[in-house]
């Protein structure tokens, strides 16, 4: 190997150990002195390529790392409630408009409240009076003029989501109700309905709709027709 | 009772992932770190490339199959991760000779010699200085260094033989400038 070629050679890796190189060096005693100076000035070399490291690197890359993994998985967390939060949103409000839908069946509501009619016990065994009747249906400007028979409670329900004025009646053909509802327009109201043990009749009045309900058989004619004719509304 | 089974997976997964994770931060950072100082000359910089280099090491982990590749693997992130920072945009570089590169004051020969030599090897080109200190940092052989920088075997011999012979000049011609002011 001629000098310069093994020269190139240790200059460019000092701690070359091929064995040609190796050869050469052991042969030739100022090529071996040269080797041995290049592979101290390689040393020194070494010992300065290695800088100071900062303590805390380690440290901090494995800090780091787990820190915004975390902040990640917060992230995706934050995503995932923010999601769920959503679906819920959508869902309560598709509930709640669903729910608020009006009923289009509002006389099927009214033939269900018959069912609880009967178990409804009056307030006290007089009938109740006049005065608290229009007492309560002043909430939708209607008044009775006349008493419209026996009526055993008089309370404020909620047909679908339409509050009613229901009253309760003990007429000479069993147990009746009347209905008082406000106008809705999204509400359709059939003129007359019929379940397994009821059938209603409706009408609609200056400012609200009233419903007869009375069992199958029983003729509500007479009850719907006094309360048109006695229902008066303020103006 | 699978739903408890792949969560236990994933997260045995994702603590195996952490501990290889952090095997390789500790068997590499040092010189990951020396190499980024030695390729930006700036030890924030540096440090801040690290960060960087370790952060997508993490993110792209599972692509690492074979752990003897794993230096090489993170060198190469390293590099494309600095030529990011000269894409984004262009730094001021501050000149070498202007800065002083170790606070801390060379108090005796050694440390004065070790600091000379320091400044001689960050003013070798960097073309000259990266296979010098793949060399010197990870004991690469002709051929890494030349897989890793993409150069020929050839040329890589070349530039280390420069590079040693430009910083045993340079060493020879300050000591006898020196000897001259001594004598």
């Amino acid at each position: 190997m001629d000098e310069l070629e093994f020269r190139r050679r240790v200059y460019a890796n000092p701690d070359n150990n091929e064995q040609d190189v190796i050869d050469a060096a052991t042969q030739d005693p100022e090529k071996q002195a040269f080797r041995n100076e290049l592979k101290a000035f390689n040393n020194r070399l070494s010992v300065a390529s290695k800088v100071p490291v900062p303590e805390d690197l380690a440290h901090k890359l494995i800090w780091q790392q787990s820190v915004r993994d975390f902040a990640l998985q917060k992230k995706r967390n934050r995503w995932y409630t923010a999601m769920a939060a959503s679906i819920a949103f959508v869902a309560g409000i598709s509930f709640t408009q669903w729910y608020n839908a009006p009923q289009a069946d509002l006389s099927m509501q009214a033939l269900a409240h018959m069912q609880y009619a009967e178990q409804e016990k009056s307030h006290s065994a007089v009938p109740v009076d006049l005065q608290q009747i229009n007492a309560k249906l002043a909430g939708f400007g209607a008044h009775l003029a006349a008493d419209i028979g026996n009526v055993k409670s008089a309370n404020y329900c909620h047909l679908s989501t339409v509050r009613s004025l229901h009253l309760i009646l003990d007429t000479d053909q069993g147990l009746m109700s009347v209905f008082v509802l406000p106008h809705s327009d999204d509400t359709a109201l059939p003129k007359s309905f019929a379940g397994e043990r009821f059938h209603g009749e409706s009408v609609d009045l200056h400012k609200a709709n009233v419903i007869v309900v009375g069992e199958n058989g029983a003729e509500l004619a007479p009850l719907k027709n006094k309360v048109t004719r006695n229902m008066l509304f303020s103006t | 009772m699978r739903n408890k089974n792949g969560e236990a997976q994933v997260l045995s997964g994702m603590k195996e992932k952490q501990k290889r994770y952090e095997t390789l931060v500790r068997a590499f950072h040092a010189d990951i770190y020396r190499y980024a100082y030695w390729l930006v000359k700036d030890k924030p910089v540096a440090e801040d490339i690290v960060q960087e280099t370790f952060l997508r090491a993490w993110r792209s982990l599972d692509s690492l199959q074979d752990e003897k590749a794993a230096k090489s693997w993170l060198i190469t992130i390293l590099r494309r991760e600095n030529a990011r920072r000269f894409e984004r945009k262009q730094l001021d570089l501050v000149d070498i000779d202007d800065v002083s590169v170790f606070d801390e004051q060379p108090s005796t020969e050694s440390a004065l010699a070790h600091r000379e030599l320091n400044q001689l090897m960050l003013g070798l080109k960097e073309e000259y200085r990266e296979p010098l200190m793949l060399q010197l940092l990870f004991g690469f052989s002709g051929e890494e260094i030349a897989e890793q920088l993409n150069l020929n075997k050839n040329t890589v011999m070349t530039r280390l033989f420069r590079a040693r012979n430009q910083l045993k000049e340079a060493l020879e011609s300050q000591n006898t400038l020196r000897g001259r002011k001594n004598g």
